[in-house]
């Protein structure tokens, strides 16, 4: 009897400590993501008679989703945008580095500081700076500089939107990267390699039959981690391109804020933003099934 | 239980004092940082006149960004007392959204109304017939030229007739100079800008002039607004407006503030402001004797008459829910005075809406705007109407799609429709 109240009394005051968390939890993503899913059944707006009376409109927000071509184009620029920023730019760039800098190399702490450095930036001011390196047509740092190897200007962020802003992504997200494979490496034992190695294994075979099988859980959740965040990613797009030209980079995040903030129809951006938070959960699920782990 | 109503009057009483001390207070909102400049004089003079502190919350933000904003606050309640208004276009939705506060009566009794010109009198009343907006400053548009290019590669500076004679000289000016012949704001980037001193401009002198019926109801499908997308499309076809930069993130920046200026894009839809804010002695990179080296020519109807558009330049108005609506009233109605359209004229060059401006010393010496001023009287505009804000985006998104050569004129015009349609609901739009 005197353990039960014991064990009551423990539990209570981790749930006291837990509290604190879990009103804030509530305050600021539990309720704001129910208020959501209310307002994408609503024509809500900031503006106009829907501001003053808004409806109860059922399904329409998420019928017009689907004839919505800007919609669908922002999923597939979004889908573009995570392949190559988080899948290949970041991920095979960030694995590269994480083996170059496992090894015994001169100035080693010198190449990761420099690696760490863009992700100090935060994304609006990341933004910012590569404004000035490609904005401005011939007048763009990039311009210049490629123009001194005799390579054709262009205006950057007009002409190569996507790629642009794919690569500013990467360079932004390599750090990340690198520190999540490096912590993954860490944990495949030496004697493992050394054993291969006596077997006459190739550096090749070694990357294949031991690296990526063994990394396999570091690197599904650093694929999960960094597809969410890329799928999130706003202010860079915003300082870069704002989703321009013509919708060139309009990703999920741009349009969820163009509807909501341009258009001003809150209902159908938050419809939009549903439909983001779905996909995102899906790529959790996946990823828990992947990793066959039990919920 | 004393202690704990003791606890509750001291609750209350803190809570009268602190609502007292807030009524003390107005908080008015204003962007960019020639307004914020601009709004300094008149501020203190609100303070003095009726004893109250006046905190000013500056936005020195693009006007698509400070309207985002301000419709955020003023969706949340939390809005500044006072505000002025970045785009005409955005009045009406505001209206009927229910944000501005009517001011109808105190308008007409104030004692600048009289001398206000009748364009600035019409332009303030909304659909509904009630006054929401101060109509203090004017932005009177046409075309501004440069006659020194013109000259030199001796092109004729005498004003174009119709839409097709403004066409030809620009590619007159292509051909002869290499200069960009003409540039109408466009794309999403440039934000209302694209409607306010583009696409309008063209519609008043197109075969169907307004974009609103008798009834108030939207109606896109006129024959004008595709023959003004027919407009845009021949400038860009024929590489006669520069159309990379308006696909930037600050499409103003490179033609307006660099182009013009080098004499590389040489004429272009402006406002009054065009003269002291953007190439005159408040810019960057001024033009040496604008207004020698830089004429106007009004905007040609498509086949005939002369159209010089005018616009409320960032009107204010009083948020509905602003805790002490009299008190902001009676600052509104300051900041119409001389005193204040004199100082914006200063640093932005709009246009004031008095009549009895001209009498001011400081504004006669402005030399500017002074005959802008004088002229004022004959500017046309569209009728306003709710959906107008939208209507502006659906514009913007036409002729972007215009610019990136994805659509021809009907094409544009379907853009339009349908992004209006799709936004506001079949019902709104005829």
């Amino acid at each position: 009897m005197a353990r039960n109240s014991h064990e009551k009394r423990a539990e209570r005051q981790w749930l006291l400590i837990l509290l604190p968390s879990l009103v804030l939890l509530l305050a600021f993503v539990i309720y704001p993501a129910i208020y959501s899913i209310y307002l994408s059944f609503t024509n809500e707006a900031l503006t106009g008679a829907a501001a003053l009376r808004p409806r109860f409109v059922g399904f329409r927000n998420y019928a017009r989703l689907f004839n919505d071509a800007k919609f669908w184009n922002s999923l597939f620029v979004t889908f573009v945008f995570v392949i190559g920023s988080a899948v290949i730019g970041q991920f095979v760039l960030g694995l590269i580095s994480a083996i170059a800098l496992r090894r015994p190399i001169r100035f080693r702490r010198v190449f990761s500081s420099i690696i760490l450095l863009p992700n100090a930036a935060p994304e609006v001011v990341a933004g910012f700076m590569w404004i000035s390196m490609l904005a401005g047509g011939d007048n763009a740092t990039l311009s210049r500089i490629v123009s001194f190897f005799g390579v054709t200007p262009a205006d950057w962020l007009q002409v190569f939107a996507l790629s642009m802003i794919i690569i500013v992504n990467t360079w932004r997200g390599i750090a990340t990267a690198m520190i999540l494979l490096t912590a993954g490496l860490s944990t495949i034992p030496a004697e493992i390699y050394e054993a291969a190695r006596m077997d006459g294994a190739t550096p090749s075979q070694m990357f294949r039959r031991i690296t990526l099988p063994l990394m396999m859980p570091t690197i599904l959740l650093y694929m999960l981690i960094s597809a969410v965040s890329t799928i999130a990613v706003f202010g860079l797009v915003y300082a870069l391109t704002r989703g321009g030209p013509g919708g060139a980079t309009e990703v999920v995040s741009i349009y969820i804020y163009n509807q909501s903030f341009t258009a001003f129809q809150l209902g159908y951006g938050a419809a939009v933003a549903v439909v983001a938070l779905v996909i995102s959960l899906i790529l959790g699920i996946g990823y828990v099934r992947a990793m066959k782990v039990e919920v | 239980m004393k202690k704990t109503v003791l606890g509750g009057l001291c609750a209350i009483l803190l809570s009268a004092v602190s609502t007292l001390a807030q009524a003390e207070t107005i908080r008015i909102a204003n962007h960019g940082q020639a307004g914020i400049d601009a709004m300094k004089s008149t501020v203190e003079r609100i303070e003095k006149k009726y004893g109250v502190t006046v905190e000013v919350i500056e936005y020195p933000a693009p006007d698509k960004d400070y309207l985002t904003k301000l419709l955020t606050e003023l969706g949340a309640g939390n809005a500044p007392d006072l505000f002025s208004i970045p785009t005409t276009a955005a009045v009406a939705d505001m209206v009927e959204a229910g944000y501005l506060t009517p001011i109808t009566k105190e308008f007409k009794a104030w004692e600048g109304y009289a001398n206000l010109y009748n364009v600035a009198k019409e332009l303030a009343v909304s659909p509904d017939g009630e006054t929401y907006v101060m109509p203090f400053m004017l932005g009177i548009q046409e075309i501004y030229y440069r006659k020194d290019v013109l000259e030199k590669g001796g092109i004729s500076t005498e004003q174009p007739k119709t839409w097709q004679e403004l066409l030809d000289r620009a590619a007159e000016i292509k051909q002869k100079t290499g200069a960009y012949g003409l540039l109408f704001p466009a794309g999403v980037s440039w934000g209302s800008g694209a409607f306010d001193e583009g696409f309008q401009h063209l519609l008043v002198g197109s075969k169907t002039p307004q974009l609103v019926d008798a009834d108030g109801k939207l109606d896109l499908n006129g024959e004008g607004i595709k023959d003004v997308f027919n407009v845009y499309k021949e400038l860009i076809d024929k590489d006669l407006m520069p159309t990379q930069p308006l696909l930037g993130p600050e499409p103003w920046v490179v033609p307006k503030y660099q182009m013009f200026p080098e004499g590389k894009l040489a004429a272009t839809s402006c406002g009054s402001w065009c003269y002291i804010f953007d190439w005159g002695r408040e810019s960057k990179n001024p033009i040496p004797e604008v207004t020698k080296v830089v004429g106007t020519w009004t905007v040609p109807g498509q086949s005939t008459g002369q159209y010089v558009l005018a616009n409320l330049a960032a009107p204010w108005a009083v948020n509905s829910k602003s805790p002490n609506t009299e008190l902001a009233i009676k600052a509104l109605m300051e900041i119409g005075s001389i005193e204040t359209q004199v100082s914006y004229a200063a640093r932005i060059g709009n246009i004031p809406a008095s009549k009895d401006a001209a009498d001011n010393a400081d504004f006669q010496k402005l030399t500017e705007p002074v005959p802008i001023h004088a002229a004022a009287g004959n500017g046309v505009f569209l009728k306003q109407a709710s959906g107008f804000g939208t209507v502006s985006e659906g514009v913007a998104r036409a002729t972007e799609a215009l610019l990136r050569k994805e659509t021809d004129a009907a094409g544009a015009q379907k853009i339009l429709v349908d992004y209006v349609k799709e936004t506001l609901g079949d019902d709104m739009v005829k």
